[in-house]
């Protein structure tokens, strides 16, 4: 195998396949070949976090040895509040309850651990597909066919709504009044944001995602207290959205899409996305997950000086060039729309597919 | 110990987050050289998320270098080697690559042993994500909460003096204990206990089924001595257990290697301390690896050493959070030209995004070496809250004496010219005295440390062999003047050349040629409040047997600590002089 292109997909249909998990093991509700929609329960767990420590011998007035005598419940036992976990113990038929609804985590040394049931954790399918897979404790994975922009950066948030593109050309920035009533409730994709305004005029209307080529670094902290999904395709700065991303998103005006803007983390294989199913008869391909680092493969530019150009591998050169800034790297030789034949580092480059 | 090695070849291997490299060492005249290197993208992340392929690739890389073959059909390493032309007779492998390891740290009080369980922390590559103590106000449960919301990879029990009370230390136990019967088995952490040894067996007994325990050497014997090393040795090998469970490709360089697949910090370390062992011991000696993913900063004094890995400073994915460290104009002061602070957060995001891409402009150039410096501040300043009293300087605004200064990593060993590299370890170090400064261009230091335990002498040669860069020998005057007052009057008598002497002022940053292999003696006048290290200020000397190196030999007079114009532009004119004063540009 030859060098390897790390790679960013904006396809116009390929077959989508996506994992969702529970945090912890708990019940899966989806079965397989079940059609599930975005906003569908397919998982729940016991999340509370919240746990009791309860001393029983105390609790009993009795010796630690002598608490397994008077437990009437076992590790895993489901209770409602009040129900009797230990007792009647003498006289005054001293007895240890349930604090509250819960269950009986673990008893040891005369020692119980209560895990107090809080609101489950209900796990939603983000995007509207098939379930092709499900472990039946933790993890669904579902498949659907539509389109598919990966970004580089999340909110850390998910929903699923109505595409809404309100930016012109491809370095529009994002101003307040283009964020008019009649987008209440979409997935407003724009292009550059540099002003917390439209945030907060974005959650004002309740928006269900807000999609950017990029945004000013400085807005991140509003921007991850914000109650809505938001991605950006490119990075930060002022970098106009790839002209790949911009047709695709525009031509999909008024489509529903699921956005995902878990934060990227390479290692968990996590990368945030923009996903608009598409009825289709045909099957879709799974997309490329290797891209060789060969001639005729189409890339894109990921630093100055031509920072978001795409362009086309015309040869991978044997010999490292020397940069303006004197950096001597391995590089290749690329057919860069509006720049005509350059030379790029190949470490700055990445295969879009 | 011999000197006459008794293996040939010698393959070492270190796998990053970006980049893995391969190094082939073998006997040339009865010592061991640095006969090929070799440098593949790293395939720890995606798309592979399997470091065998970038592994397979560096191999590839030296078999075309040296014609020597280094695996089989079965895609096997060959070891040991097969005659002449394939293979290898030892290997040793280093790895930095993957995320940081998720770690709970309990223990009893926070100023003493959670203290030190920190600092060890610190120097295994390990993310603190929650601490409980005896000392914690919270109720029992709230610790177990905290802990199972964590999600920690390994919990780090620490506390207790050797032979010290019990009950307290089996309570802390006992919270992490309950917080283990809860976390299902598949993802259940493991469990390091480094704290009282006499308490090892009752803490394995108490745990019992609930946690995989391993003992490792109390990492505070009494209230007095912390002594991290047996501790941080312990620790690795469960961290290897760790990373080889989540990074594919792992556990077969561990077998390949005999099990001792080394962190890379520990494998810098390790020469770190041995050089310290026959330098000097007067100075210190301290490396400075300034990687993608983390910096780590290894100082030794009289062969003990001091390491810290600050998992949160590193020119990749973490370099967002060198701004909880520091505010942006500590980073824009280093920058000989005008970048906006918007511009400069922006491109801190985004290098954090695409951590493996290199700077193609000169503008993006300053700005990495301007971030490189200011990394290696901040690392430098936590990391010597460790060093010993005695050791390290009583001012914290100073540098101890340090002989020499060994400093790798991605961005100081492609800079374009040595005064870039020479330049940055300056401003970012600070060094007082007379020190040479050592660049690792090739990652060399990990691998020899990691090769010193299975051939001591490889090590020793090959530090010797000139795998190494010298930079220059620098001498730099501790004392406060005016700008233009004379500092020192210096006399250079080259071994083969002309004499040369002249007087530095105050400011200055002089660089006289010398190369690496030339010799001369050189004779220091420091003015009366000037110190370079020959007894006191005002003290004079002369240094015998003076080499230079790939810059020079460099007289640094603009004081100690450096304190740059407030005025930006006078700044900037100053930091673009300086890279010119040392030929770091045309």
């Amino acid at each position: 195998m030859t060098d390897l292109l790390p790679i960013t997909h904006v396809l116009p249909l390929a077959a989508i396949r996506r994992e969702r998990r529970l945090a912890m093991p708990g019940v899966i509700l989806a079965r397989v070949n079940q059609k599930v929609q975005a906003q569908d329960v397919i998982g729940e767990a016991d999340h509370s976090l919240r746990h009791i420590l309860i001393d029983l011998a105390r609790g009993l007035g009795v010796r630690e040895k002598e608490v397994d005598r008077y437990l009437i419940r076992e590790k895993g036992d489901r209770l409602e509040q009040g129900d009797i976990i230990a007792g009647p113990v003498g006289f005054a038929r001293r007895t240890v309850r349930a604090p509250r609804d819960g269950r009986v985590a673990s008893i040891l040394d005369g020692q119980l651990l209560f895990e107090a049931l809080g609101e489950p954790y209900r796990l939603r399918a983000g995007l509207p597909g098939t379930v092709v897979a499900t472990d039946e404790t933790r993890s669904v994975t579902i498949e659907t066919s539509g389109a598919l922009v990966q970004a580089v950066w999340g909110n850390g948030r998910q929903d699923f709504g109505v595409m809404r593109v309100v930016c012109r050309d491809a370095a529009d920035r994002l101003q307040t009044d283009e964020l008019v009533l009649s987008l209440r409730g979409a997935v407003i994709v724009a292009c550059i944001c540099d002003h917390p305004a439209a945030l907060h005029q974005a959650r004002e209307m309740a928006v269900r995602g807000l999609v950017l080529s990029s945004m000013a670094s400085d807005l991140i902290p509003l921007a991850q207290r914000m109650p809505y999904p938001i991605v950006l395709i490119e990075g930060f700065g002022e970098i106009p959205l790839s002209s790949p991303a911009f047709r695709l998103l525009s031509s999909n005006n008024g489509r529903e899409a699921a956005v995902d803007a878990r934060p990227w983390r390479p290692y968990e294989d996590q990368r945030p996305e923009v996903i608009i199913p598409l009825p289709t008869a045909r099957m879709a391909d799974l997309p490329d997950e290797f891209v060789q680092l060969e001639p005729r493969v189409q890339v894109r530019v990921l630093r100055a000086p031509y920072q978001g150009a795409m362009g086309v591998i015309q040869d991978v050169m044997a010999q490292g060039m020397t940069y303006p800034s004197g950096v001597l790297a391995r590089s290749a030789k690329v057919d860069l729309e509006g720049f005509g034949l350059v030379t790029v580092p190949i470490a700055n480059l990445e295969a879009l597919r | 110990m011999s000197s006459i090695p008794d293996a040939e070849t010698l393959l070492a291997v270190d796998v990053g987050s970006i980049n893995t490299r391969a190094n082939l060492f073998d006997i040339v005249d009865g010592r061991y050289r640095l006969v090929a290197s070799a440098r593949a993208a790293s395939t720890a992340g995606p798309p592979l998320y399997d470091i065998r392929e970038g592994v397979r690739q560096a191999f590839d890389q030296v078999h075309a270098i040296t014609g020597r073959r280094m695996i089989d059909e079965a895609e096997s390493l060959i070891l040991p080697s097969a005659g002449y032309g394939s293979g290898v007779d030892v290997f040793v492998a280093t790895t930095s690559a993957g995320p940081n390891v998720r770690t709970a740290l309990a223990g009893l009080m926070p100023s003493v042993s959670l203290a030190s369980a920190r600092r060890l922390a610190a120097s295994a590559s390990l993310q603190v994500v929650c601490e409980i103590s005896l000392s914690d106000r919270r109720r029992r449960e709230e610790q177990i909460d905290q802990i199972l919301a964590a999600r920690p990879d390994l919990v780090l029990i620490v506390g207790g003096t050797d032979g010290g009370a019990a009950s307290a230390l089996m309570q802390v136990v006992d919270v992490v204990g309950l917080a283990m019967g809860l976390i299902p088995e598949p993802v259940r952490p493991r469990v390091v206990y480094a704290g009282n040894r006499h308490l090892g067996a009752s803490v394995v007994d108490r745990l019992g089924d609930r946690a995989h325990v391993t003992l490792a050497p109390n990492v505070r014997p009494d209230l007095e001595e912390e002594d991290a090393a047996p501790t941080r040795h312990r620790l690795a090998e469960t961290l290897a257990d760790i990373r080889s469970a989540k990074i594919v490709g792992l556990q077969e360089l561990r077998q390949w290697s005999g099990g001792h697949l080394l962190p890379t910090p520990d494998a810098f370390g390790r020469i770190i301390r041995y050089l310290s062992r026959i330098h000097d011991p007067d100075k210190g000696i301290l490396g400075v690896d300034l990687g993608a993913s983390r910096t780590t900063i290894a100082a030794a004094f009289e062969g003990e050493l001091y390491l810290s890995v600050a998992s949160d400073l590193g020119l990749g994915a973490p370099l967002p959070s060198l701004l909880e460290h520091c505010a942006l104009s500590k980073i824009t002061r280093w920058l000989p030209i005008e970048v906006r602070e918007s511009r400069l957060r922006d491109y801190m995001y985004n290098k954090s995004l695409r951590p493996g891409t290199v700077p193609a402009l000169l503008e993006e150039l300053h700005i990495e070496y301007a971030l490189a410096r200011q990394l290696i501040r901040s690392a430098l300043f936590d990391a010597r809250v460790g060093w010993p009293a005695g050791k390290d300087s009583k001012s914290s605004l100073l540098m101890p004496p340090l002989e020499p200064v060994i400093a790798g990593g991605g961005v100081l060993a492609r800079a374009p010219r040595p005064g870039y590299a020479t330049l940055a370890l300056l401003d970012a170090l600070q060094p007082t005295g007379i020190t040479t400064l050592i660049l690792d261009p090739h990652s060399l230091t990990p691998s020899v440390g990691a090769a010193a335990g299975p051939l001591p002498m490889a090590a020793v040669h090959v530090l010797e062999s000139g795998g190494l860069v010298r930079l220059a020998t620098v001498v730099s005057p501790v004392g406060r003047g005016r700008i233009g007052q004379t500092v020192l009057q210096y006399r250079l008598e080259r071994e083969a050349g002309k004499s040369e002497e002249g007087e530095v002022r105050y400011g200055q940053l002089m660089c006289l040629p010398l190369s690496s292999t030339e010799k001369g003696r050189l004779i220091l006048r420091p003015e009366h409040g000037y110190d370079v290290g020959f007894g006191g200020p005002g003290k004079a000397g002369a240094l015998r047997e003076v080499t230079g190196g790939a810059v020079g030999l460099v007289i640094d007079a603009r004081g100690r600590p450096l304190e740059l114009p407030k005025d930006e532009a006078s700044r900037r004119e100053l930091n673009q002089k300086w890279l010119w004063d040392l030929s770091a540009v045309e």
